[in-house]
């Protein structure tokens, strides 16, 4: 036997300073300090970072990543996962276009044009969702592959019916939601209340929740596995097309690639946000937190004058160190 | 061997254990109880290096012994075979066997030894009298073989002192039979065991002492020849337990509320027929792999039925999803708590309601009248006798298995059933728990419900049960009334095929 | 519990070493303004958003502009896209916010581009788009500098035209072109076909492949297009980056020589880059459209001068650029910024 020449350690109380962190780091609000943090921090040296027009700018910037942020955290509270987002951007903003456009458009000068475009892009969210919600349920394939491929089908079917080109000549109706912002944070802030009424508020919620944190329980205590988890990628795939009314309204344009960079930037956010990967952990305002978090460190580096490359590595190690962060914050929970 | 001097420790400013002094000797086993809670797991992981003590030291073969890891603990000779088995099902017996470190053909080279492996695991194997060949994936094993794998892990390891935690959980009595008949021989060859247990009469049957703890300190430690379950009982809980099994009383049965008919399911039943009435207990005793678990499964809708009839108060329930069945009144208890019963890092409030929220809710929007909720959880909370320490808001994992237990009858009883499938109901919860579940299950009955009761204990079904239907292979081919219930003709009718064999 | 520790490690690191260079103008401080007030001197700014620096074409134009503001003593904001237009547009909105002087813009595409255009228009910052124009919109104002895509295309072909006429023999040509969501590429195109017309007798095109200006596409089409059409010999690429694939795909064939050798393709590209220039010095390319960068770079600034200066500039400068080939490579490639790109 290996002689043992350690004495027994005696971990040491814990300082008041340490106790603080410790509640700081498994507070509910965390992200919310910490984007507050980082902006106190780097505002006397970032030019412009604290003015009225640029928090113009940072809004009209995180508020479609937010939109399509909230369907995924349902996804996500639900235990599923959700990749086809930015798909269903690209392909509602392309049939948007194609409806509306004064040039190309099928109801061209219509009266009608923009609440039929409207319609439709939404109804290509929905449709987008079924067929997630379809695959995942009835054919049991794993959200993960299930949603690649629709990603992968729908943003093929976005630039193939457009041939990659992008629509223009949007009605000014439409257009208009993109350059009064004010219309755009009501829209996001008025579908982020409705997300956490139904997460906190239904009956739909706290089945989300249970099926999030253990689906063979769920389904033995009389929760409909199937239809919850359904119309959960409907409603992601609805978030996703508002968020797809929003970008198009901002760049005035049908674009077949969309948001094609930004699926990350969702999945971060949600996941910075505190929404765990693994189900039934999840909050709409941690996301609305995290998305503020991850649109400021772009801002503020956009503003310093960094460049790209400086910009991505950065927001790597921000990420990193906020995933870190929550290991952490998951260890404190757990062993209290 | 080992021995524990005033170790104390605190979770967050509360004591889970003090001042904690007792000695194994070496070539001694002895038995650790003590309800859930009482600060046993707390110890062992203390011992095994996954815990720091606060205050206290220990002392293995006289040197100090304070293992940060379990690893330096493996390596100081102490093997920890936990409740629920630590082997990789994917893997061989072999691999698993050596999984802490293998063999190599060289010490510099990273090459296994792979004849090596095998030549020193059936070595270890023929130990714990396993016959089986090393290269076998240990999915193919049974749990009682499983659990001699782990035992031939802790050989390998040349440990000097066992850990075992709950063994025989989920053991047949044969396995259970010849595991404790190894545990004897490791014992005369001079092994050091701590074995864990809520079944007492193992314990006294195996053990050379035996040590109590209760809220975190050692109320006793005993040689074994002098003491009885009551005795140990009494001391566990504080108070004496004069009745484990309240009385059948004045219990009267009314109409058939639940009713099988021929029912078969290729592999796990057949024709299996019987009545459940109002207000009636009936036993279903079998080994496990019997088909009773399967039977519950079927009932509930869980699992397809090929042929058969079900009833749920004269209604044919036959193809309806759980949910239907369940708002029909029926409602199951399943044997894996843990992964079919509880949202584990949900709220002691939101497995309570799980079942019954849509009462709770309103409109076709489903908004939920939470207040109501919150009523109905603190009433079904006193009804249960839930730990009243525990914050509704907190994590079911956080409870003890016999309050866990609980909360998974008061999610069931919440929807108000009138037929109620327990699948093992007191499976590995404190004796304390047990008789408060006992006590529940009576009350219930007393009320008018229906009640089937799966169970692997032969001594709580002949206590509690009206009747008892006895399993084998599938078939029911047994059945007695209270007045006719006998341990020896249930275990006949249970192992008839085995004996024979 | 680093964590927070290292974030703001990251945080000062990246303010520290990027204050200096980032936030103030590079050049030196205009001589007058010695003795104005307590303020620093007021150096004029212009904000550079380029829509991506994934090809060496874009690193030049970059490096071009970043010259031309550093010879006229101006200070520059850069910002990078990634080849996102909303991230564009909030870059814009940035320069905007920082009250830069002018914005020289690569936009990702000729319509998403409009409302950050409109932004600039309404904060009344003159703007400026380098080498690709915006889509007719009306109430939208803004210049261009761009190549003049369609001649440039139609000089290179007509030299390649001639080079097949010398040969005495009649030529099976491909044409690779590029996304025709992007204009350049649709002039480009129009270019080709410009100067083919009417060559039947010599050059007969067999081959148009798109490439989406997309490598990997790009090799897919040749590959093809060389099995169905083994006797191509005339490859006009719509660009030089896309001059790797079809050098692969010549070399699997067997059939990639030297001008003058036996078997040899004759092979044209457009823009100047790097490869081209190398493939011209190795004697392999016969002729490439030189896109003028430093032309494009000064002009763009000047247009932004000359906005600032309250005069009228034309919604499009044409670059006209230049054929380079074999017989004019010593005399020109000094201009052609393939061959002043530092390899890496």
């Amino acid at each position: 036997m290996t002689p043992n020449v350690v004495a027994p350690p005696v971990s040491g109380p814990a300082g008041g300073i340490l106790s603080g962190l410790r509640r700081l780091l498994t507070s509910e609000s965390l992200v919310l300090w910490l984007a507050l943090a980082y902006a106190a921090t780097l505002a006397p040296f970032t030019p412009g970072f604290v003015s009225a027009s640029n928090g113009q700018a940072l809004l009209a910037y995180a508020l479609p990543i937010l939109t399509a942020s909230l369907g995924l955290t349902l996804v996500l509270i639900l235990g599923g996962m959700d990749l086809s987002v930015t798909a269903v951007i690209s392909l509602a903003s392309v049939v948007g276009g194609r409806i509306m456009s004064a040039e190309e458009g099928w109801m061209a000068g219509s009266p009608l044009a923009v609440p039929a475009g409207v319609a439709a892009m939404l109804l290509v969210g929905a449709g987008v969702g079924a067929v997630n919600g379809w695959v995942v349920t009835a054919c049991r394939v794993p959200a993960f592959i299930a949603t690649l491929a629709t990603l992968m089908l729908f943003s093929g079917l976005a630039l193939w019916m457009t041939q990659s080109r992008k629509i223009g000549g949007l009605p000014p109706g439409f257009v208009l939601l993109g350059q009064r912002l004010w219309m755009a944070t009501a829209i996001t802030a008025g579908v982020a209340a409705l997300a956490q009424a139904a997460l906190s508020r239904t009956l739909y919620g706290q089945w989300v929740r249970a099926i999030g944190y253990n689906p063979r329980a769920a389904r033995i205590s009389g929760v409909p596995v199937h239809r919850v988890t359904f119309a959960t990628y409907v409603a992601c795939g609805l978030f996703a097309a508002v968020s797809s009314i929003l970008f198009t309204a901002a760049l005035e344009t049908g674009n077949p690639e969309m948001a094609r960079d930004n699926l990350l930037d969702v999945v971060g956010a949600v996941v910075i946000g505190g929404t765990s990967l693994y189900g039934g952990r999840g909050r709409i305002l941690g996301t609305v937190f995290g998305v503020l978090f991850l649109s400021l460190v772009d801002n503020s580096l956009n503003l310093l004058g960094l460049t790209f490359y400086n910009i991505t590595m950065i927001k790597g190690g921000v990420i990193l160190g906020a995933a870190l962060m929550d290991a952490l914050r998951n260890r404190l929970l757990a062993a209290a | 061997m080992i021995g524990f001097r005033n170790i104390t420790k605190r979770f967050f400013g509360v004591p889970v254990l003090r001042d904690v002094s007792f000695a194994v000797p070496p070539g001694h086993t002895v038995g650790l109880v003590g309800e859930n809670g009482a600060g046993k797991s707390t110890l062992m992981n203390i011992l095994g290096g996954n815990l720091q003590p606060d205050a206290g030291s220990m002392l293995l073969d006289g040197r100090p012994y304070a293992p940060r890891t379990p690893r330096d603990a493996a390596r100081s000779g102490v093997a920890f075979i936990h409740q629920e088995l630590n082997l990789f099902p994917n893997l061989s017996i072999a691999e698993n066997v050596f999984v802490a470190g293998f063999p190599r053909r060289a010490r510099w080279l990273p090459l296994l030894d792979r004849r090596r492996i095998h030549d020193r695991t059936r070595e270890l194997l023929a130990q714990v009298e396993l016959s089986r060949p090393p290269e076998t994936p240990v999915e193919h094993l049974s749990a009682g073989e499983r659990q001699l794998v782990e035992i031939a892990k802790a050989l390998a390891l040349d440990a000097r002192l066992i850990l075992l935690d709950e063994p025989t959980t989920s053991l047949t009595d044969v396995e259970k039979a010849l595991l404790f008949g190894i545990m004897a021989r490791l014992r005369s060859r001079g092994l050091s065991m701590i074995y864990i247990s809520h079944s007492l009469g193992h314990v006294l049957r195996l053990c050379d002492s035996v040590a109590v703890m209760r809220d975190g300190t050692l109320v006793a430690h005993q040689s074994a020849a002098a003491l009885d379950t009551d005795r140990i009982v009494s001391w566990m809980v504080g108070r004496e337990i004069r009745q484990l099994y309240p009385g059948r009383g004045d219990r009267t049965t009314g109409a058939v509320a639940l009713e099988a008919r021929g029912l078969s399911q290729s592999g796990t039943v057949s024709d299996i027929s019987f009545e459940l009435r109002r207000g009636e207990i009936l036993g279903i005793a079998g080994l496990m792999g019997s088909g009773r678990s399967e039977l519950a499964r079927i009932l509930f809708g869980l699992d397809p039925c090929a042929a058969g009839e079900i009833r749920l108060d004269g209604e044919p329930i036959h193809g309806l999803p759980p949910r239907e069945r369940i708002r029909r009144g029926l409602a199951f208890l399943t044997e894996d708590r843990r992964a079919e019963g509880l949202c584990l890092e949900a709220s002691i409030a939101d497995n309570l309601s799980l079942v019954s929220w849509p009462r709770f809710a309103t409109g076709p929007l489903g908004l939920l009248r939470r207040r109501d909720a919150g009523a109905a959880v603190t009433g079904m909370r006193e009804a249960v006798r839930l730990t009243t320490s525990a914050r509704d808001t907190q994590p079911v994992k956080t409870l003890s298995g016999g309050n866990q237990q609980k909360v998974v009858l008061g999610k069931w009883l919440l929807n108000r059933p009138g037929v109620l499938l327990l699948d093992e109901p007191t499976r590995g919860i404190d004796v304390g728990a047990k008789q408060e579940v006992y006590r529940l299950i009576a009350d219930l009955a007393r009320q008018g419900t229906a009640i089937l009761m799966i169970s692997s204990e032969l001594e709580e079904l002949t206590g509690l049960c009206d009747r008892i239907l006895v399993m084998r292979r599938g078939r029911i081919r047994d059945a007695m009334a209270a007045q006719e219930f006998d341990r020896e003709r249930i275990l006949r009718a249970a192992l008839h095929d085995e004996t024979a064999a | 519990m680093h964590s927070p520790r290292r974030l703001l490690t990251i945080t000062a690191l990246a303010v520290a070493t990027l204050l200096p260079s980032g936030c103030g103008p590079s050049g030196t401080p205009a001589p007058e303004s010695a003795a104005a007030g307590s303020g620093p001197a007021k150096v004029r700014t212009i904000g550079v958003a380029f829509e991506t620096l994934q090809t060496e074409y874009w690193v030049a134009g970059f490096e071009a502009i970043k010259a031309e503001l550093q010879r006229r003593n101006l200070g520059m904001l850069e910002a990078v896209a990634d080849s996102d237009s909303s991230r564009q547009l909030q870059q814009v909105r940035n320069f905007i916010t920082r009250k830069v002087d002018g914005i020289l813009l690569v936009p990702k595409d000729a319509r998403t581009c409009i409302p950050a255009i409109k932004a600039a228009n309404e904060a009344g910052i003159p703007i400026v788009l380098f080498n690709r124009p915006a889509a007719d919109t009306p109430g939208v104002t803004s210049t261009a500098v761009v190549a003049d895509n369609r001649k440039l295309t139609r000089e290179t072909v007509e030299f390649l035209v001639g080079q097949a006429r010398k040969s005495g023999r009649r030529h099976q040509a491909m044409v690779i072109v590029g996304d025709l969501a992007d204009i350049n590429a649709i002039g480009r195109k129009e270019g080709f076909y410009d100067a083919v017309k009417g060559q039947e007798s010599v050059v007969q095109v067999v081959a148009e492949v798109p490439s989406e200006w997309n490598q990997e596409k790009a090799r897919a089409g040749v590959v093809n297009a060389l099995q169905a059409h083994p006797e191509i010999s005339l490859i006009f690429a719509s660009s030089d980056f896309l001059f790797p694939p079809v050098i692969a795909a010549l070399k699997s064939a067997g059939r990639y020589h030297k001008a003058g050798e036996p078997g040899h393709v004759i092979l044209g590209g457009f823009d100047g880059d790097a490869t081209a220039y190398q493939m011209l010095v190795d004697g392999y390319l016969d002729a490439t459209g030189v896109q003028d960068v430093y032309f494009e770079a000064e002009q763009s600034v000047q247009a932004l001068m000359d906005q600032l200066d309250k005069k009228a500039t034309p919604p499009l400068i044409l670059d006209p650029g230049f054929v380079i080939h074999q017989g004019n490579l010593a005399e020109k490639k000094s201009r052609m910024w393939g061959a002043n790109a530092v390899r890496r």
